[in-house]
Order: C-alpha cells, then structure tokens, then sequence
C-alpha cells in the first residue's frame, strides 16, 4: 500500500467511526435547504419559469461543499499537528503531497456523498427542484471547487493551533463569503459594487459552474470560466497552504 | 608523487572506514527557547551498534538533544549528521534508517492498534506482515484489534516502541520507552533491545532508570542544564565519582565509634538494626573485619551508576 492509500484508508476509517461529526456534515446543508425550502416555497422566477428552490439549492449545495472541504483539512491538519501526529509522518518517509492528496481524496468523497443525499432531498416534492440535462457538469466544477477550498483549509490549519481557532477563522472567511457569493441571497438584490466584489471569492464560480450545471441556467461560456478560476483559486491557496505547513507547532 | 599519492588514498580508506562506523556525529550543538538554554554545546560521536543512554534531571536537555538528532528540532547552531547524512532539512534518504519513539507518543485517531501500524508499515512501503511482526515484538499481539484511545499506559508505550521499530532501522531513538511499563513488561523490553543491540542496531535512549541504563547501556551521558557533564561507560562513571561501597553488618557487632577506627573505613553510620561502614577500599575493610570476630551476617552493596548519577548532579547545585 502507498502511503497516499494507507493515509486515506486511515482518515476513512476515523471518519466513519466519528458519527457525529460526519452527521452534522451532512445534515447541516440539510438544514438549511429545509429553511429555505419552506421560505421560498411555490415562488418561481418570472423570466426562466424556474422554481426559487432551483436556485437556492445550489447556493446551499455551493456553501455546504466550500464548509465541508474547508474545514474538514483545515480542522484535522491543526489536529494532527496539535496531536504530533504530523511530526510522526515527519520522521517517516511519507511525502507530504501524499498527506494533501490523501485530504483531497476525503474531500471528494464527502462532498459527492454530500452532493448525492442533498439533491435527492431537494428534489422530493415538498422542495420541487428540477434537476437540468446537464447535470454530469456538477462533478468537474465540484471537483474544482473542493480543491479550491482544500487549499484554504491548508492555510487555515497551518495558521491554527486550537481549534477555537479553526471555528474562528474558518467562520470568518466562509460566511461572510457566502453571503457576498450569493450563495444565500441571490447577487441580484445586491448594489452593484458588491456584485462586482462577489467576482473576487472562489464561491460565486462554484455557484455560477453549479447553477449552469443543475439549474440550466447561463452560458456555457461562464461555466468553463468558472471551471478555470477555481482552478486557479485552488493552485494558488494551495501553493500558499504548502508554504505556511509547519509539521510541529514548535518549529 | 607516488607516495604521496598512496599516502592520500591511505587516509581517505580511513575516514571512510571511520565514516562507515560513526552513527550519529554531534558537533557542538546549541538549542535555547528565549531565555532558557536547553542544550549547550553538545557533542557527541556515537559509534555504530553502540547502545547510548542519556540520563539527567528533567529538564536537562535530553529530549531537546535527541529531537535535533532525530531532525525533528532544528538547532540554533552546531551540527549533526546520522548514518552520514543531515537529519534537517527532512532527508527521504535517511528517514527509513532511523526509528524514533518520541516521549509524547502519537497515533492516528480512531484505529485500532494494528490498523495504526498498518498504517505507519505502509508509510515505509511495508505491507501488513511489518505491522504483526512489530505486535508481536512488543508483545502486544493481544490488544491489535483495541483502538488507540482505550489501550492502557504500558500499551499505548509499547505500541509508540512498536512504531518505531515496525520497519526494522539501523538507528533506534528512544525517549523514555520504559517510563509507564510494568516491571515484567520493562525486563521484556530490555530482552528485546539487548537482542535489537546484539543484531547490530545502533541504540539512543533516555532514562530515569538509572538501574536500567547500568544495565543496558555501553556508555551513558549525564546531561544537567543542558550540558553533558560526564560521558562513559557505567563502569567508568561509578569509578570516576568516587563513590564507595558500602558494608552492612548487624547494629550489635560494634559501635559506629569503633567501626571508624577499622582499616579502609571512611565513616560509620547507624541504623535501626544495621551498622553502615563506608569504603573505598573494601578489600581491606572485609580484612579488618575478619580479624575483629568474623563474617558472619556481613552484606555488602557496591556503588551503582544511581550512586555516581545522584552524587554527581547534587554536586551541581
Ligand atoms: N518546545 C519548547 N518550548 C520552550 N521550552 C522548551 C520546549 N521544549 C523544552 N523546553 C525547555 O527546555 C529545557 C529542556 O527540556 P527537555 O524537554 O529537553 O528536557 P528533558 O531532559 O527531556 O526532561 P524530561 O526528563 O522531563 O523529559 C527545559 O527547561 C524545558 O522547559
Ligand atoms: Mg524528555
């Protein structure tokens, strides 16, 4: 077994047997689409006919990844390091893209398990989504997108010590985040200045890539733009990530 | 020329030769936290299937001193070079010969014992037969299917060993292995490293046994304030500390005032049922007594390293 496999295997497992924090990453998007399920219920958008709920879902759908994928790396680097766990694959010969890839490997797992559950409630009557012909198109901006915010969990655990601290700034950084993307509200209602700013966060192009794929909305122009910039976004809060990673909190 | 030339490659077979049978070279090596200095000019040349103790008071510099060996702490200055090699920045080269049990030992969350090893045995490239074997070897074959939170003390230090040994290295670095063991569990550990040592392994490890670093160890060296303060073997150490024997004779056979008077006896000390007569030159005291009314119920206890270690840091303070 590679150290990438074994490292994977051993982060599966301890995700599995740790109910319930693997509950309530998947029930908290839930709850949420719950929330607004009901708030928006039977409204629909004049121009497309489409149903609110057929844009909200993918708002939620957007955050629920960028949370998960975020704090999931950046809550068990700062864990592991805190645990000297890391300083035990420090002294082994472990690469540490392994230890990353073996975090992104997770991360696409929780976040097509993720994607899966959430669309299957969303589109039970009492939400009514319709689900678009493109939908295949969700896993490559999905991909995309969780690298990306893989690579903000690597900065946010390496600036980390405690986790108060993971909560802190991860909470800081991915709420308002989602906010200004319009994951929550739609950008629309939003000045025109702070749809602009809305341009500079990696989630409005996982919820412009999401909406095109699921909803049916938008140009396929935009999708694959949006596909590139993740990819940007996560080469470069990667590259960042990598460099502040510290094997021991006393280095 | 030619000789010279000769001459040339005599002295490179040599530091080669010397290279090939250092382990770990450790050149005056400095590590302060702000105002504390943990280890000051430190050096140390450990030959190769030594087996090395590390004893001192806590806070001595033991810990700090075998991380910058190991490569996990970076010293503020000095050098240290391990089967030839540097040991930071990380080395993928070296990191296969060397086996670390840190004091603070680690395992992944959530796994059991063997899945934990199984999981350490692939990082090396092993496959699960590494992981049993390193069960086996701590004796700990019984517990694999327990996870890491609910295994005891002694367990959890003996799979911190195991970790360490699970892909059979030439250097072995220990930090403390025996501090939560049982005492049938210790003696089972000192077999296995006297094995691990008769097969060649190089052996760095700290203690505060000092019972068990007599035992074990081809040299010892005390650190205190991050200093070493005396290095050699067990023998060598008592020997050097002037330290005495001791003679233990019923408190009836004489006065501590006239066990004084006897040849070769340093002091005299009085307990509850036991006179003490101390020594440097037992020989002569045993023959004083055997001409003052025999032998009969006399004991006697040598120096130990213990006696040498405590003499040696009280002199420190
Ligand atoms: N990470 C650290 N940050 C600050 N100070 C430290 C750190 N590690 C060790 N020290 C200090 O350095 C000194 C040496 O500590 P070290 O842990 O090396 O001692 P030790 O000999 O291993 O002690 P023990 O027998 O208790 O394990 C101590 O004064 C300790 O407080
Ligand atoms: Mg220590």
């Amino acid at each position: 077994m590679t150290a990438f496999a074994a490292l994977t295997r051993a982060s599966f497992k301890a995700n599995t047997r740790d109910t319930a924090t693997i509950f309530f990453t998947f029930a908290f998007p839930l709850i949420f689409l719950t929330i607004f399920g009901l708030i928006f219920k039977g409204q629909r958008v004049e121009e497309t006919g489409n149903g609110y709920i057929d844009f909200i879902a993918p708002g939620v759908l957007a955050w629920g990844q960028a949370n998960a994928a975020s704090f999931g790396v950046a809550f068990s680097l700062m864990q592991w390091r805190k645990d000297d766990l890391l300083r035990l694959i420090r002294h082994t010969p472990a690469p540490l893209s392994d230890v990353v890839l073996a975090r992104l490997a997770i991360a696409v797992g929780v976040g097509v398990a993720q994607c899966v559950l959430f669309i299957g409630v969303a589109t039970i009557p009492l939400f009514g989504m319709h689900v678009s012909a493109r939908w295949p198109l969700v896993l490559p901006v999905m991909l995309l997108g969780i690298a990306a915010f893989l690579g903000l969990g690597l900065i946010i655990g390496a600036v980390s010590k405690t986790p108060e601290a993971v909560s802190a700034i991860g909470n800081c950084v991915v709420i308002p985040m989602a906010f200004l993307s319009g994951a929550f509200i739609p950008v629309e209602l939003m000045p025109a200045w702070l749809q602009d700013v809305s341009y500079t966060m990696p989630l409005r192009y996982l919820l412009d890539g999401l909406v095109y794929a699921l909803a049916g909305a938008g140009e396929a122009r935009d999708y694959w733009i949006a596909c590139g910039v993740l990819t940007g976004f996560a080469v470069v809060f990667t590259a960042i990530g990598l460099r502040l990673f510290k094997w021991s909190n006393e280095e | 020329m030619r000789g010279a030339a000769l001459k040339t490659k005599a002295m490179q077979a040599a530091t080669s030769r010397t290279a090939a049978e250092t382990a770990i070279e450790v050149e005056r090596l400095h590590k302060s936290y702000g105002a504390v200095q943990a280890v000051t000019d430190v050096s140390l040349t450990v030959p190769r299937g030594e087996f090395i103790g590390l004893l001192g008071p806590n806070g001595a510099g033991k810990t700090t001193l075998i991380e910058m060996i190991e490569g996990l702490r970076v010293p503020d200055s000095g050098t240290v070079t391990v089967l030839g090699r540097r040991p930071y920045p990380r080395d993928p080269a070296l990191l296969p010969l060397i086996g670390v049990q840190t004091q603070k030992s680690a395992f992944f969350p959530h796994l059991t014992a063997v899945e934990h090893l199984e999981t350490v045995a692939a990082f090396y490239g092993l496959d699960r037969g590494a992981a049993q074997r390193a069960l086996a070897q701590v004796g700990l074959t019984d517990s694999a299917g327990v996870r890491v939170s609910k295994v005891s003390g002694g367990q959890r230090q003996r799979l911190a060993i195991a970790t360490a040994l699970v892909h059979q290295p030439e250097v072995i670095f220990l930090d403390e292995p025996t501090g939560a063991l049982d005492p049938q569990a210790r003696r089972d550990l000192w077999t296995m490293l006297r094995q691990l040592k008769a097969a060649g392994r190089t052996i760095v490890y700290t203690t505060h046994h000092l019972d068990e670093a007599e035992e074990l160890c081809d040299r010892v060296a005390i650190l205190h304030q991050g200093r070493i303060l005396t290095l050699g073997t067990p023998h060598e150490l008592i020997g050097r500390s002037g330290v005495g024997s001791r003679v233990l004779l019923p408190a009836t056979a004489m006065s501590a005032e006239q066990a004084r008077t006897l040849d070769g006896v340093d002091d005299a000390t009085v307990g509850t049922d036991l006179l003490t007569l101390h020594t440097r030159h037992l020989a002569r005291v045993l023959a004083a007594l055997g001409d003052h009314g025999g032998l009969d119920g006399v004991q006697t206890r040598s120096a130990t390293l213990e006696d040498a270690y405590l003499e040696l840091i009280g002199a420190q303070s």
